[in-house]
């Protein structure tokens, strides 16, 4: 993940020998060195191409360097140099507003073909109306989003894309207003997205704006149920969503439900103070459920 | 004559001089060239006793095991640690690992900005831990809390940021010595219904015997703990009603956007029930205790003018290495349901610990060494490092498997009590920075808890919204880099699709991306609802 770092201080510098005795001669030894090594090298480890190796730059957070070995490519670039070049655009600091709305000109051209690059260039237009321009437009990477999936319907980037749509719908576009009405929405899309792992945050982004919007219980934990059926969540999100499982399902009084989701929460989690908690909520649960055969 | 010896006497001279020079060069001076190629950084503003120890150990033994790296340790004091880690980071030559943590007054975007995040590690075995009972465990569950507070706070939800080296706890110290002296015996106070008492005892012998004795010793920061933990424990049941994910907490961005929809208020009858309580406990404090900070309050305990120490674990060292006296590690007494302030309002046991563990060390990401200083992360949470860390510091480790010294096993918090998160008062550096500059409305003779209400409730709106703005602006901070990086995973898994963790790592950061601005636009839309302060 973090390969390809470079030593922007140099080697020296960081531990603080900043003198070498023979700096000349072991740098003539070093690049007879490399002469006789480099065709062995090449034979064995072929160099990445420099659109790779910018990909890779990117993938690294390293923007800056990434640029710089895309203007060392020579000739006509191809339609991928082009994209990537308005990538890197996107965060090239300091970013600026002008050399958003150059990259957003040329997503706009590349969109117009019929590739992956094309796809991938229409998503990456709708996001800079969504969340880089200073000045967001939700409508119109709404109505980019749209467009893409229209055309490339089973295109990851248009299923993507589908997602984002959904927390347009959900909290920012202007129309439909009622929170019933925009978890509607986003709840159309649903049969539209087939990717599996989409489909699971799209559940969860639905079944967390229901929460948000304190809507009834019983339309929110079918979308959590969903999204712990398809798992593969990381960091704090699949914690919580073990609890808020157990959790709601006792405020919907379906107790059963909510022991299975509390019992799965100590079986799977480190135990920590929400542990706690949750044995308490299972002590609540069994009184609940005794309470209730009491009940004639 | 005299003019024929000059000459050799000057050659003499300069051979002496430039054999001297070798000498010294060879034997004396700090090798020319370092036999270890790689240094790197680790820097962090613990610099009472114990941690600087503890971290020496981890490094020393893993120099040895690592001919090739050299780890320096940074020390810097918490005064200048914010300055310091701005500047340094700004300028380009920050440490390879910093330590952070999120009440950090004024730092909130550093984590997005120059943070890397560790996720894919986390969940792949600690190398360092083969041949333990922890060699095939993923490195996130490694830890005692599974690094929950840390995930809590990751400034993206979907993301590993951060490891730990220690658990902390919130302890009363007690010079046992100065208790006998005053109640003729060593029996602590187990509720605060008893500690009421000995507040009074303690009174009643400093007006006898004329000596400026208190039964606790005062400083803004030990009161504003103490504060921080009346305050949770008393909102319990009221962020029990504000836990609408159902997660069993309130994160606190969340906390901002309820408090714009006014669901909660230091007006409200739980949160003036605990500022009550600090109340009484800060008039047990010496007078004008809120100029003070921390190094005073430990230095009149240390001086024996004050019975106890309401400190964190983290002061634990400083206070027991340095004490005359016999010391005793105690949980606060707390209130019970038959409080007559706290009890309506009483869920049970409220946490003086055990909330996660802390010392939070981030991987700086223009760090020049990155795969080292991941590798020295790995070291250092691993049973052999965390257990060197824990003999070396007296404080408590973070990795399961470490054995924990009898000398520190007070420290541990018992799974026994009840937290939701929720912090009443560092929710953000605005808010955090209200309640501390109207604390003196609350404390001591002047003070009551209506003036702290009044004063508070007057800046809470502007302050809330600063924060809650500045939440939504930090993980834009976050979201917008990440397009760059989708693209890049996908385009490299065009190229190597038979690479099942490339497609992984685009999946995760497209989920992660996805919670963090739905975050963002959950804020906006509290934001909007509630419109400008007035």
């Amino acid at each position: 993940m973090i390969t390809g770092s470079s030593c922007r201080g140099g080697r020296h510098f960081h531990h603080g020998g900043v003198f070498a005795p023979y700096p000349k001669r072991r740098r003539w030894c070093g690049a007879w060195f490399c002469l006789i090594l480099l065709p062995i090298a090449s034979v064995a480890a072929p160099a990445p191409d420099d659109t790779t190796a910018a990909w890779q730059l990117m993938a690294d957070h390293l923007v800056r360097d990434a640029s710089i070995r895309l203007d060392q490519i020579k000739g006509t670039p191809t339609r991928e140099q082009v994209f990537a070049q308005a990538v890197v655009a996107v965060d090239y600091q300091p970013v600026t507003q002008d050399r958003l709305q150059q990259a957003e000109a040329t997503f706009a051209t590349l969109a117009r073909g019929d590739d992956e690059i094309a796809e991938a260039a229409a998503y990456m237009q709708a996001r800079l109306y969504q969340v880089h321009f200073q000045r967001p437009d939700y409508g119109r990477a709404a109505a980019l989003y749209r467009a893409l999936a229209e055309r490339h319907p089973e295109s990851h980037w248009a299923q993507l894309g589908l997602v984002k749509l959904s927390l347009l719908l959900l909290y920012a576009l202007p129309e439909p207003a009622a929170p019933a009405e925009r978890i509607a929405a986003a709840n159309a899309l649903l049969p539209r997205v087939h990717e599996e792992k989409l489909r699971r945050d799209l559940h969860l982004q639905i079944g967390r704006a229901g929460t948000f919007y304190e809507q009834p219980l019983d339309s929110v934990l079918p979308h959590l149920i969903e999204v712990n059926r398809i798992g593969g969540l990381v960091g704090q999100a699949p914690e919580d969503l073990a609890i808020e499982l157990g959790e709601l399902s006792l405020r919907a009084g379906h107790y059963e439900q909510a022991r299975h989701y509390f019992e799965a929460y100590l079986r799977d989690f480190v135990p920590n103070l929400r542990s706690v908690t949750v044995r308490r909520r299972l002590e609540e649960i069994a009184a609940l459920e005794a309470a209730k055969k009491d009940r004639p | 004559m005299k003019k024929s010896r000059a000459p050799k006497l000057g050659i003499g001279l300069l051979v002496l001089g430039y054999a001297f020079a070798l000498y010294w060069v060879f034997t004396r001076s700090t090798p020319v060239v370092s036999s270890r190629p790689i240094t790197i950084r680790i820097a962090h503003w613990q610099i009472e006793k114990g941690p600087p120890d503890g971290i020496d150990a981890i490094i020393k033994r893993y120099e040895e095991l690592n001919p090739r790296v050299k780890v320096e340790q940074v020390l810097v004091p918490e005064s200048v640690y914010r300055q310091w880690v701005r500047s340094n980071l700004t300028g380009g030559t920050g440490s390879d690992l910093i330590e952070y943590g999120v009440w950090l007054d004024g730092l909130t975007d550093i984590p997005a900005r120059y943070f890397e995040p560790i996720t894919d590690e986390m969940m792949r075995p600690n190398p360092y831990n083969r041949g333990t009972k922890l060699e095939h465990v993923a490195w996130v569950n490694t830890f005692t809390d599974g690094l929950a507070l840390q995930r809590l706070n990751a400034p993206d939800p979907g993301q590993f940021y951060a490891v730990t080296l220690t658990e902390l706890s919130e302890r009363l110290f007690c010079n046992r010595d100065l208790l006998r002296t005053i109640t003729g015996s060593d029996r602590t106070p187990h509720t605060f219904a008893e500690l009421r008492v000995l507040f009074r005892q303690v009174a009643a012998y400093a007006a006898r015997t004329g000596r400026p004795v208190h039964a606790m010793a005062g400083a803004r920061d030990n009161a504003s703990w103490l504060m921080q933990f009346l305050l949770q424990g008393a909102m319990m049941e009221s962020s029990q009603r504000n836990d609408r994910y159902g997660v069993l907490a309130v994160y606190a961005w969340d906390e901002l956007g309820l408090y714009l929809d006014g669901r909660w208020s230091y007006r409200s009858p739980e949160a003036r029930a605990g500022l009550t309580l600090m109340r009484e406990v800060s008039l047990s404090m010496k007078p004008g205790f809120v100029q003070s900070t921390r190094d005073a309050a430990t230095q009149e305990f240390l001086r024996g003018d004050a019975v106890f120490i309401f400190a964190g674990t983290w002061d634990g060292t400083s206070i027991r290495s340095q004490a005359t006296f016999p010391i005793d590690v105690l949980r606060f007494p707390q209130p019970t349901k038959d409080d007559p302030v706290m009890g309506p309002y009483f869920y049970g046991r409220f946490a003086d610990g055990g909330g996660g563990t802390a010392m939070e060390f981030y991987l700086n990401k223009q760090s020049p060494h990155p795969k080292e200083a991941i590798d020295f992360m790995h070291f250092m949470t691993s049973v052999e490092g965390n257990q060197l860390f824990t003999d070396h510091s007296g404080w408590l480790p973070s990795v399961r498997e470490v054995r924990v010294p009898p000398s520190i096993a007070a420290y541990l918090t018992p799974l026994d009590c009840y937290t939701f998160g929720a912090e009443y008062m560092t929710l953000g550096s605005s808010v955090n920075s209200a309640v501390l500059r109207n604390f003196y409305l609350l404390a001591g003779s002047q003070g009551s808890v209506d003036q702290f209400v009044d004063a508070m409730e007057a800046e809470m709106p502007e302050a809330v919204r600063t924060d809650l703005r500045k939440e939504v602006s930090n993980r834009a901070i976050i979201v917008r880099p990440q397009d760059v990086a989708i693209m890049a995973k996908a385009a490299l898994s065009r190229r190597a699709p038979q690479d099942a963790s490339l497609l992984l790592a685009r999946e995760r950061l497209e989920s992660s991306q996805t919670q963090s601005e739905a975050l963002m636009l959950q804020m906006g839309r509290q934001l909007e609802r509630a419109g400008p302060a007035k």
